[in-house]
């Protein structure tokens, strides 16, 4: 569809909006029709630039009064595709809404707007000494607003939780163009909590334009161990056996032989390329206990015939991340493309899920990588594929297939941290009833009863009453 | 094709040319993860997709993969970069940015009917024709006929002082707009080189100009001529120290763009002039007592710290004559990119303003900068900005 200066929907937005702030060439609609994840079918409507919670009022009430669907975006790093425009929404972008509104050091919260990236957040607070916990590994880019949608998750959500337990309250745009403040800042209200329901639900509920984040204080003393491991069997037991020992590090993240010659080719942090598997272990809290427990840590791993080297200094602890954190993106040395999944198993299963996943790689000739956040069993296989390959596709979604399916049987779940989106929209119905899903679907209408903010993604086309068995399919071509 | 006559591109040769010429591998080499964005400044400013490395390798794509047109959009997008590369230390897959920008500026080159830099940058390939229009344009300058602050120009010298080869140990390269406008730099530079015991030689005028302008604007037939004249007029084996960050970059990636064993051997010569003197630290004199209590920033050129990845000798040299501080952008451009300031002012300007309070937050009283064009930029927001080897023959003391 072109958009002319004439078009009704196209008057009405540059009524809210500078004309400059309201894109309409077809490069910019096509360019913001993907993220980070791999469906390239997407095509955006008009791209929209608000500043203020009334711009966002302002693109929702045009959008509603042409009837045409809203879908909100931060950074483009998701990688379920849950800011993939379908069928030529209006594309509300948060990106120039990055600034840190306020922050009650005494009361540990910040107000930030949500295009704010959540590094920039985290560096902001240093001279406060106090961080916001929450780390996905593209912490340097992604933004707060699409952290809330997704309820991201990271390496240091261990011990603290995720996204969900450091947001307070919520300003959100709804459908019907009324803001409302969901949470409280200052504390827990009275009532449902509809803060819990929103975070979380991939921009179905309304558009973020403002959030309150708990603080973290910086951690007096940290310990970081890099584990190498003959086996991928004696890397899971360790990592078994230190929570079963009573220690609950920051984190806990493992990386297999595939992935760390491509990471130590980027950082040079000296992993060790020969292990079939590594561990990183960090502790921190107060000096006595951290040196505690990272002196029993590596007696748990040289027990199980691991090697141990502990970082010297902050350098040495910055560079180990870095690998871990830029791992997705080395990719591209080896292949082209990826998918990537995201799965939950049981602790105690992880040694055994990943040799299944293994062995259904093989079957279907493909190569994968596994990055992953090893304590809480979020699995993050990396399916590798050139997609100019003809026939790749087919492969490498009957693999991906079963290994979810695989996760699913030991009692796992569809998605750790990086949301359904259109992804896993379709799988849903593995995992949930439909009473489940008609649940979910009757919340959404209960925020959104035209199904307008984000349509098409996380829940199944119908997935109220009996239309769940007619499953719609994801549209043509979207799937690159 | 619909492409709009303003553009001044030839639509009929781009429909018999529909691909923009890149490497298809280097092309499919993103995998989309975004980690480049926060370092490419003009998505910092925009917090636009097509301002930001991912969106024109994306747009690329478009063009060249899916036979999209070249329209008012894809110029903005390609012509909004700085080159500064940015990108490229940032990307986990290696992305070559900047060979991909480099090639698709070379098929837009190409396919312009006008383009002023075509004409505008062989001037620089002539060091009499140079010299003979700033000294004109100084004159002009000091009779306010010119808004020079507007245009990005610097004050420039009605009188040059003349270098004087002393040896034969290293060349300097002296190069185009920075020996016609900032000498002194240069005189500056060759006395902390000759103060490590090293003489000096200086390149006849065939060694106008080393072509990276021309490079950046797609240029690429003038380009290589500019460095063919180049590599002849430094011949030898001598160590070819370059004081300019944008020069050094293109003399050490001559033997990948021309493919010659001349032209590799002579990229293995060229070194930043600092990477030099910190090898030679011991040779150096020691500091007169008045720089110690000078604090300085070093703005690192994009093109000694994303490209040569030298940045580090800067900082191993200042410190021995001056106290240091670091700036804490992570090193995100200035803005200046070569020409980028006088094609792109608006980016430009917002891109130096966040440089700006980097500098601030810094508390320097000066800041130091390796590359000509950065120093232009800064000074013209009113930043004391030098050339690091300035602040430290300031400081030696030569007679101690």
């Amino acid at each position: 569809m072109k958009f002319r200066k004439a078009d009704p929907l196209m008057r009405d937005l540059r009524r809210v909006l500078p004309s400059d702030r309201v894109r309409v060439a077809p490069l910019e609609r096509s360019i913001m029709g993907r993220d980070a994840s791999i469906f390239e079918g997407g095509r955006a409507g008009p791209v929209c630039f608000p500043i203020s919670t009334e711009e966002v009022q302002g693109c929702v009430d045009a959008a509603r009064r042409h009837g045409r669907a809203v879908v909100p975006r931060g950074a483009g790093t998701g990688l379920a595709g849950g800011a993939v425009p379908l069928e030529e929404p209006v594309v509300v972008v948060a990106t120039k809404m990055n600034r840190l509104l306020s922050v009650d050091a005494d009361q540990r919260v910040a107000w930030v707007q949500p295009g704010m990236i959540n590094l920039d957040l985290s560096r902001a607070l240093a001279p406060y000494g106090l961080h916001y916990a929450p780390d996905p590994s593209s912490q340097q880019v992604c933004s707060l607003g699409g952290n809330v949608g997704t309820n991201a998750g990271g390496p240091h959500c261990l011990a603290l939780g995720v996204t969900s337990a450091h947001v307070l309250a919520a300003e959100v745009v709804l459908m019907s163009g009324e803001s409302v403040v969901l949470g409280d800042a200052d504390g827990w209200t009275p009532g449902l909590d509809l803060r819990g329901a929103y975070v979380g639900s991939e921009g179905m509920l309304g558009i973020t334009t403002a959030i309150a984040v708990r603080l973290t204080r910086n951690p007096p003393a940290v310990e970081t161990l890099l584990l190498a491991f003959d086996s991928v069997d004696a890397a899971a037991q360790t990592v078994s056996a230190v929570i079963a020992d009573g220690i609950v590090p920051a984190a806990i993240e493992m990386m297999d032989k595939n992935i760390i010659w491509a990471v130590e080719n980027f950082v040079g942090a000296g992993f060790p390329t020969d292990a079939a598997a590594v561990v990183i272990v960090e502790v921190d809290g107060l000096p006595g206990g951290v040196a505690a427990e990272a002196d029993r840590v590596a007696e748990l791993a040289v027990e199980r015939g691991g090697s141990v080297r502990r970082a010297t200094d902050d350098e040495e602890r910055a560079l180990i991340w870095k690998g871990r954190k830029s791992a997705f993106g080395a990719i591209a040395q080896i292949k082209p493309n990826y998918y990537l999944h995201d799965t939950v198993v049981p602790r105690t299963r992880l040694a055994e899920v990943m040799n299944q996943v293994y062995e259904i790689v093989d079957e279907h000739d493909l190569q994968v990588m596994n990055v992953f956040h090893a304590g809480d069993g979020n699995l993050h296989p990396l399916l590798l594929y050139d997609a100019r390959e003809p026939g790749i596709m087919e492969r490498v979604h009957a693999a991906g297939s079963a290994i979810i399916e695989a996760s699913l049987a030991v009692g796992g779940v569809l998605s750790g941290e990086h949301g359904i989106g259109i992804e896993k929209r379709d799988f849903m119905p593995l995992m949930f009833s439909e009473a489940d899903l008609d649940a979910q679907a009757r919340l959404r209408r209960a925020f959104d009863p035209e199904e307008m903010a984000n349509p098409g993604k996380v829940l199944p086309t119908g997935a109220s009453c009996a239309e769940v068995n007619a499953l719609g399919k994801v549209p043509e071509g979207v799937w690159g | 094709m619909t492409a709009k006559k303003s553009l001044g591109i030839d639509t009929e040769e781009m429909a018999s040319r529909p691909a923009l010429g890149i490497d298809t591998e280097e092309l499919a080499s993103c995998v989309s993860c975004g980690l480049c964005l926060p370092h490419c400044p003009t998505f910092r400013v925009t917090g636009e997709e097509w301002a930001s490395p991912r969106g024109r390798i994306s747009a690329m794509r478009q063009v060249q993969d899916h036979g999209m047109a070249v329209d008012e959009s894809f110029l903005a997008s390609m012509d909004s970069c700085v080159q500064c590369r940015g990108c490229e230390p940032a990307c986990p897959s290696g992305v070559p940015f900047g060979s991909m920008m480099e090639a698709t500026q070379a098929e837009l080159a190409r396919r312009r009917r006008v383009d002023w830099r075509r004409w505008g940058f062989r001037v620089l390939g002539h060091r009499w024709l140079l010299s003979l229009l700033s000294r004109s344009l100084a004159v002009v300058q000091r009779l306010r006929l010119v808004p020079s602050k507007r245009l990005g120009l610097p004050k420039i010298p009605l009188v040059q002082e003349r270098l004087r080869a002393t040896g034969n140990d290293v060349w300097l390269f002296t190069g185009c707009v920075m020996d016609a406008w900032q000498r002194s730099t240069h005189a500056s530079v060759k006395r902390v080189v000759e103060s490590a015991g090293a003489g000096v030689a200086l390149p006849s005028p065939g060694a106008a100009c080393c072509g990276a302008l021309s490079l950046h604007a797609g240029l690429e037939d003038h380009a290589h001529a500019l460095a063919a004249r180049t590599m002849k007029a430094l011949e030898g084996s001598a160590p070819i120290l370059v004081d300019s960050a944008g020069c050094g970059a293109v003399l050490k990636e001559y033997g990948k763009h021309l493919g010659t064993p001349e032209a590799v051997a002579f990229s293995e010569r060229v070194m930043d002039v600092h990477e030099w003197l910190a090898a030679q630290a011991d040779q150096l004199p020691s500091v007169g007592e008045r720089r110690r209590d000078v604090i300085v920033a070093v703005h690192d050129p994009c093109h000694l710290r994303h490209v040569q990845r030298a940045h580090q000798p800067v900082a191993d040299v200042l410190s021995s004559y001056v106290t240091m501080v670091t700036l804490d952008d992570e090193g995100l451009c200035c803005g200046a990119g070569g020409a980028y300031a006088a094609m792109q002012p608006e980016l430009a300007a917002s891109i130096r303003d966040r440089k700006l309070e980097a500098i601030n937050r810094s508390g320097a009283d000066i800041v130091a900068s390796a590359n000509p064009g950065c120093t232009i930029h800064l000074a013209n927001a009113g930043v004391d900005v030098r050339h690091p080897l300035e602040i430290v023959d300031e400081a030696i003391d030569y007679d101690g």
